[in-house]
């Protein structure tokens, strides 16, 4: 292991490049743990999000103005206040109000926060996408089900839910990897996740570049592997003889 | 098959004086129809008259505002929730001028879904009785094909077994051919005509109007909303009493009320392209 | 009967929005009638002109970067549509990076890694912090113009291009004459959402040291030092960003469903 890191430093030495932070176990420590941070923020926002995504979805197509109104209000709201704002007024807003009111009990941690907010955040983008996606199914296709005695509840998760799905996947995916480079934001509140370790690492040993070029290698890697889980499922849900 | 003219028992499906509105356009102005067990029905007339309403209304897809319908023992005018509809539909087969497969179901899935969840039959039985219905439509060799995938005329060979599927005390079927490419329209008609052959209780909006004609025991002619006239195939198209009815089916034969010869005619087609660009 | 509805259409609006008029009318009165004794509203005047300056700040470096990467964009688009695999590459290339990198990670890179004076012939030139954000958010608005780009010369249907050609039109005619006047009516609805999320993201320049709206705003409540000013300022702050972007995102939605249908 430390071979391989020797011989990669020198290598990248002949280009000028100095990645000698690699040798030194606490910043590549600190580099690994950061990595294992973003990976951990993006699993827990990608299942938040979705949940997130469904239940607004839900009220949207509801078809009740008291559940539709205030998810299209919290959707526009969302769509177009910048994701920081977003994250300053829960974490800096509602966590020192929290904190004012349960004192060192408050339960939530900036990591939450971020989690919170980016679910909640992208959870908007995925419900349009969802409610586009419930409303392409056919009217006349649900009429079929009806007319096989499906009840509504069976209409919606075998006919109308899993063809919404079908609609929905290429704009939840580009959501979702839209997601991952979103979470670079959770540095802003001083969650240890791999901006946030390159930043430690940088004002200390000015070596930007080559930290710049690993954080869009690793992020470039984490939108990569989305993506293709992405296109593996959008090939296992496929409708042969429908799109492409 | 028992003639119109001698009916003693008591009609499978009865309506009485349906109205039905949507806003203000009133589609049904009071409809009168009967159909005998084992009977095939044909519902003619032109575009907007309110066919397709009439067959919805059966179903209970759509609820009229005023009058009585029967189907069997269930008076479905006064059925109050979903859930006893659902029991009716149970019972009676619908098929769709647009197929309306499931696109993300294999053929047979689509056979074997709704028995499933719905019926709870177990899925080995479901499937064994799906696949001898794609063998009597003559879809066997395309159970795992999925919709998409099938022409117009095989998609709607399926959505016919996919009724039959349910076995259904009858079946209604709404506009079948109209969305068909002309050479297509003759498979699916032939499976029509075995089911008839067979006994089972048939009511079709068509606006083919030769197969009306040929497999029809009863024939009805709607017209904004009314029942215009009705009896036997026989009567309507050799000797309707209505001037309406006459100027119908002369517009809709494209000749002088003159019969053409039988099966197989060229505008036969004509009349389809006609009609078939409601898609 | 059309004509009458279609005519009442703008009155109708507080009609069909009750709630909201009321919501409207309830809280410009407490702000005019609960705001001047209040401390926290107070304080919230007092700092209000270095808010409006500040979202100037955000506002100037969001027309700028949409400025710089709207030119860069479509320089870099044409290139990624051209017939020559050697122009064709790198235009890919940079799209590529650029549009899957997280914004923040370049504005990161432009502030720390570009020097912070430029020597132009013998003079030094002052490069301020603003400026390196704008390029940040510049590279990756570039990136989106070039693919809003091809999108809008790919959903011009082929028939155009035979047209043109069976009408012995050269490809350079065919791109100035018939297709790029198309594509520019398609072009208009994402390219103005993007400029609303270029808006948003002049949100990060904070991080940076850039003094904005939320720079402001964070030196605002530190120096006042009040809980209510604190929760107030920080969705006013929202509430700016989203009284900027949301009518650009109805007006982007608006000429969406209107091109849709033409």
């Amino acid at each position: 292991m430390s071979h391989w890191l020797e011989w990669f430093v020198q290598w990248t030495a002949k280009f000028g490049l100095n990645y000698s932070f690699l040798l030194d176990a606490y910043q590549r420590g600190s580099m690994v743990n950061g990595a294992l941070t973003t990976i951990l923020l993006c699993l827990f926002t990608i299942i938040g999000s979705l949940l997130a995504g469904v239940a607004l979805a839900a009220m949207l197509t509801s078809g009740k103005a008291y559940l539709a109104k205030p998810a299209r209000v919290f959707i526009e709201v969302t769509r177009n206040t910048p994701t920081l704002v977003q994250l300053y007024c829960a974490f800096l807003v509602l966590n020192m109000l929290l904190t004012q009111a349960v004192g060192t009990a408050n339960p939530l941690t900036p990591f939450a926060w971020v989690v919170i907010v980016i679910s909640l955040h992208k959870g908007a983008f995925h419900a349009e996408a969802l409610r586009a996606g419930i409303e392409a199914v056919p009217v006349v296709t649900l009429e079929a089900a009806s007319s096989l005695a499906f009840s509504s509840r069976q209409l919606l998760w075998n006919v109308q839910l899993p063809l919404a799905m079908r609609f929905a996947l290429p704009s939840l995916i580009n959501n979702l990897i839209d997601l991952v480079k979103m979470t670079a934001v959770a540095s802003a509140i001083a969650v240890g996740d791999i901006t946030y370790a390159s930043i430690m690492i940088w004002t200390q040993s000015d070596n930007v570049l080559e930290l710049m070029i690993v954080l869009l290698a690793f992020f470039g890697l984490l939108s990569f592997v989305v993506n293709c889980v992405g296109r593996a499922l959008e090939a296992k849900l496929r409708m042969p003889g429908y799109g492409h | 098959m028992p003639s119109p003219e001698t009916r003693a028992e008591q009609p499978l499906i009865s309506l009485r004086d349906i109205h039905l509105s949507f806003g203000s356009n009133r589609v049904l102005r009071g409809i009168d129809l009967d159909v005998q067990r084992g009977q095939a029905v044909s519902i003619i007339g032109p575009s907007g008259s309110g066919k397709s309403t009439i067959l919805r209304c059966i179903t209970g897809l759509l609820q009229p505002q005023r009058g009585n319908i029967r189907v069997g023992e269930t008076e479905v005018h006064k059925l109050k929730s979903e859930a006893q509809r659902i029991e009716l539909r149970k019972r009676v087969g619908f098929v769709f001028q647009q197929y309306n497969l499931f696109p993300h179901l294999s053929v047979l899935e689509n056979l074997v879904i709704a028995p499933r969840k719905v019926l709870g039959r177990n899925s080995a039985q479901a499937e064994q009785e799906a696949r001898a219905l794609l063998a009597k439509v003559r879809m066997e060799h395309k159970a795992d094909a999925y919709p998409g995938q099938l022409s117009g005329g095989q998609q709607q060979r399926v959505a016919i077994a996919r009724a039959l599927a349910m076995r259904p005390e009858l079946i209604l079927f709404d506009e079948v051919t109209s969305a068909l490419d002309p050479e297509t329209v003759g498979e699916v008609l032939t499976v029509i005509r075995e089911l008839t052959e067979e006994g089972m209780t048939c009511v079709l909006v068509t606006h083919e109007m030769r197969f009306a004609e040929d497999i029809s025991d009863v024939v009805y002619f709607t017209e904004n909303g009314l029942i215009v006239e009705h009896g036997s195939a026989e009567q309507i198209f050799q000797r309707p009493v209505s001037e309406r009815t006459q100027a119908f089916l002369r517009h809709a034969l494209g000749d002088a009320g003159r019969r053409p010869a039988a099966a197989g005619d060229p505008y036969l087609l004509s009349n389809i392209s006609r009609y078939g660009l409601s898609v | 009967m059309a004509i009458d509805s279609s005519a009442s259409l703008p009155l109708s609006w507080p009609r069909r929005h009750p709630g909201k008029l009321v919501l409207l009318a309830a809280l410009a009165l407490l702000l005019i009638f609960g705001a001047p004794k209040s401390p926290v509203f107070a304080a919230l005047y007092e700092w209000s002109p270095a808010l409006a300056v500040g979202f100037g700040q955000n506002i100037l470096i969001s027309l700028l970067a949409i400025a710089i990467g709207s030119l860069l964009g479509l320089l870099i688009g044409a290139l990624a549509v051209s017939p020559l695999w050697i122009t064709r590459l790198p235009a890919r290339i940079w799209v590529q990076v650029f549009r899957n990198a997280p914004w923040l990670v370049l504005i990161y890179f432009t502030t720390y890694v570009f020097p912070f004076e430029l020597h132009i012939g013998k003079s030094w030139i002052a490069f301020p912090d603003w400026v390196k954000v704008t390029i940040g958010l510049a590279l990756p608005a570039s990136a989106n113009v070039a693919e809003i780009f091809r999108g809008a010369i790919g959903s011009i249907p082929s028939t155009q291009w035979e047209a043109s050609r069976s009408l012995a039109f050269t490809r350079g005619q065919i791109f100035r004459s018939i297709i790029l006047p198309q594509c520019f009516k398609r072009m208009l609805p994402p390219w103005m959402n993007l400029y609303a999320v270029i808006t948003m993201g002049t949100a990060l320049a904070s991080l940076v040291g850039v003094h904005d709206l939320i720079d402001t705003a964070q030196i605002a409540s530190n120096t006042v030092n009040l809980t209510g000013f604190t929760v107030l300022i920080y969705f006013s702050v929202l509430a700016l960003f989203f009284a900027y972007c949301y009518p650009i995102s109805r007006i982007t939605q608006f000429l969406e469903r209107r091109y849709a249908f033409s």
